[in-house]
């Protein structure tokens, strides 16, 4: 019920979550690859960030609204209505040129910014596409005090291609309903 | 702690100086005079009718600092009250949206109708022995609702002038831009996020054609906006030092649209793409402007108002985003935070692949995500930091930008307006203005007594 439950890809089979050394092995290259990923963005590294996304993602951030326990189905707006991000692979990429520009001000001087990326479940597979939903806890300190926290949970497809993985979809549902930072100038 | 206050608000601003006090944006004393004589006073907008379209939809808003429920009871008719229960004053409503049939305060579950009235008393029999006069204990309503072609706005003040009249020609103006494309309604899905700044600095910007030069250097440099702007436009934004194409429009009690205007060349490139001319490519601004050549939207929007690119403001705090179709609120949260709410609007009769456009734009141009809003927030912030010093306040804020100039123009029917270069006029004129209304004691003496854009602006 606190989930969003669109779809937005065609879902996946299921997994059974048994203590199977396919499963632990799995779950290990995935888990290794979210902290990795969280790891290249509290460095700085946008252009090696960006290189795990696919070239047909869709990065994608609903707004969430306070409503009643009869509502909470719609309490996150939907694909094609109104988001914090929806981005494409060309929109990142721009976001990620951004930050190069020498004039990125939001972000310049550079953010001190610390990504917890826990409670890691895979949930459904194929061959060769996994959905993982993580919880991420974005922590970011700016000048001489300004902070701001981002908490919420992300819903990931990932692909493998060519051996690797790469994200072919992240939708990020947030706890907030008015975000309390002043800008979105951050990746999750 | 604020330096000794002025005898009258007029005298926070240096109009033969073009320059503004810092306290304004930041003095405690300043901030509570304002919650009462300008928002309680105000029209403020509460949302649009296509969010609440049927009986018992609600959306909570803001009337300065205090929460409304807008609703529509079950005749239909607009209602805004206080959010706030007559016995102990608990809000009576938590969720932001939704459909009610009623609501029902948590705290001891007095029950008021959609229309505002008491209708349930737990124990009344009992504990109230029917002695409590319900009738009087209503949520408490506001002044007047009353919506101009879908956009509602709700007064808590019952003397003010209907709102047609307050909006005047640049305040239906400004909202035509949206309503003048059809059947317009918003977009599930309103952003919302809080800036450490005071909520004039931001509508301040609104009228800011100097900062995006170096405010969004970055976007304009990785590519976010010059290939989707009619060309003018875009130079206009990139270099506004040169150029002449800048309109000002002034509207009593406040409101003013301000920015490019659509030349000759874009205005020509419109009628060839109309025309299907195939020597030019539109881009999806210029698309968006096409439905200007429609000779209703002309009649609504005038001659003036149909060749403005330019942002209209809806005093005190509503902020009309021609290009991507939205209105902005910016809603005051104590002398330091704002918060900023987008509304987006898309014509119902669009095709899905331009509605989706008119979305992706919006999200991506503006809201804490978007290209251009991102690098605003903190240079907002730092601003108000930089009136709150005893010291800094001593030194005024600057206003001069083509302060020479001499060209008010003052039609005999329409706004009074000023054609010239990149400006400041707005903005001084939304301070003087916010003297008049600081100063003002009721509707009745603002009405008598408010500056008019020849008092402030020299006349050629
Ligand atoms: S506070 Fe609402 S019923 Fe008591
Ligand atoms: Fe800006």
């Amino acid at each position: 019920m606190f989930e969003n439950n669109d779809q937005l890809l065609p879902p996946l089979p299921a997994v059974v979550t048994e203590p199977t050394l396919e499963h632990m092995l799995r779950h290990f290259e995935v888990e290794q690859f979210l902290i990795e990923e969280a790891a290249l963005l509290d460095q700085g590294k946008f252009q090696d960030w960006l290189a795990l996304f696919a070239e047909d993602v869709r990065y994608w951030m609903p707004i969430r609204r306070t409503m009643t326990t009869k509502d909470t189905a719609r309490q996150f707006t939907r694909p094609g209505q109104m988001a914090f991000i929806d981005d494409d692979h060309a929109m990142l990429a721009m976001r990620v040129r951004r930050l190069k520009t020498g004039y990125a001000w939001a972000e310049d001087p550079p953010s001190r910014v610390r990504r917890l990326v826990t409670n890691i479940r895979i949930t459904a597979a194929t061959e060769d596409e996994i959905e993982v939903h993580s919880n991420f806890y974005t922590h970011r300190v700016r000048l001489e005090k300004e902070e701001d926290t981002w908490v919420g949970h992300r819903q990931d497809r990932l692909r493998r291609v060519d051996g690797a993985l790469k994200i072919r979809q992240r939708a990020i549902f947030i706890e907030s309903t008015v975000l309390q930072s002043p800008n979105l100038s951050n990746f999750f | 702690m604020e330096p000794k206050a002025k005898n009258r608000f007029v005298d926070y601003l240096n109009i033969d100086d073009h320059t503004v006090d810092r306290v304004i944006f930041s003095g405690d004393e300043l901030y509570k005079t304002e919650q009462k004589k300008i928002f309680a006073r105000g029209w403020n907008f509460m949302c649009h009718e296509s969010q609440i379209p049927k009986p018992g939809d609600f959306f909570l808003n803001y009337i300065g600092e205090e929460s409304v429920i807008a609703t529509r009871d079950r005749t239909g008719k607009l209602q805004v009250f206080l959010n706030s229960c007559r016995h102990r004053g608990n809000a009576v409503c938590r969720a932001e949206m939704g459909n009610a049939r009623a609501f029902l305060c948590t705290y001891h579950g007095w029950t008021y109708g959609l229309d505002g009235k008491l209708t349930g008393v737990p124990g009344f029999r009992e504990l109230y022995q029917e002695k409590i006069n319900r009738d009087e204990w209503g949520l408490i309503p506001a002044g007047k609702v009353q919506s101009y072609r879908g956009f509602v706005f709700a007064t808590m003040d019952p003397e003010a002038p209907d709102l047609e009249e307050y909006l005047g020609d640049v305040g239906r103006t400004g909202l035509n831009f949206i309503a003048s494309q059809g059947d317009m309604v918003v977009v599930e899905g309103v952003q919302k996020n809080r800036l450490e700044c005071n909520w004039k600095i931001v509508v301040d910007n609104t009228f800011d054609w100097y900062h995006a030069q170096i405010s969004h250097a970055s976007a304009f440099m990785s590519g976010a906006f010059p290939r989707s702007l009619p060309d003018d436009t875009a130079n206009e934004l990139l270099h506004p030092f040169g150029s002449k194409q800048q309109r000002v429009l002034f509207g009593d009690y406040g409101h003013a649209i301000s920015g490019p205007r659509l030349t000759d060349a874009v205005w020509d490139g419109l009628q060839r793409i109309a025309a299907r001319d195939e020597s030019i490519v539109p881009s999806p601004v210029m698309n968006s402007l096409l439905w200007r050549l429609d000779p209703r939207a002309g009649e609504e929007l005038g001659e003036i108002g149909t060749r403005s690119l330019g942002h209209p403001h809806i005093f005190p705090n509503l902020f009309v985003s021609t290009i991507t179709n939205q209105v902005a609120l910016r809603l005051p949260k104590g002398p330091n935070e704002t918060e900023l709410w987008w509304f987006t609007f898309v014509n119902k009769d669009w095709p899905d692949e331009v509605k989706a456009g008119a979305i992706s734009l919006a999200t991506r141009v503006f809201g804490p995500a978007g290209m251009l809003e991102q690098d605003d927030g903190e240079n907002w912030e730092m601003s108000t930091s930089g009136t709150r010093g005893l010291i800094a306040r001593e030194y005024p804020l600057n206003y001069q930008m083509d302060a020479e100039t001499t060209n008010l123009t003052v039609p005999e029917v329409g706004a009074p307006y000023i054609d010239t270069l990149v400006n400041e006029h707005a903005q001084l004129w939304t301070y003087r203005a916010w003297a008049d209304w600081m100063s003002a004691e009721s509707w009745e003496e603002l009405k008598q007594n408010h500056a008019t854009p020849q008092d402030v602006f020299k006349s050629a």
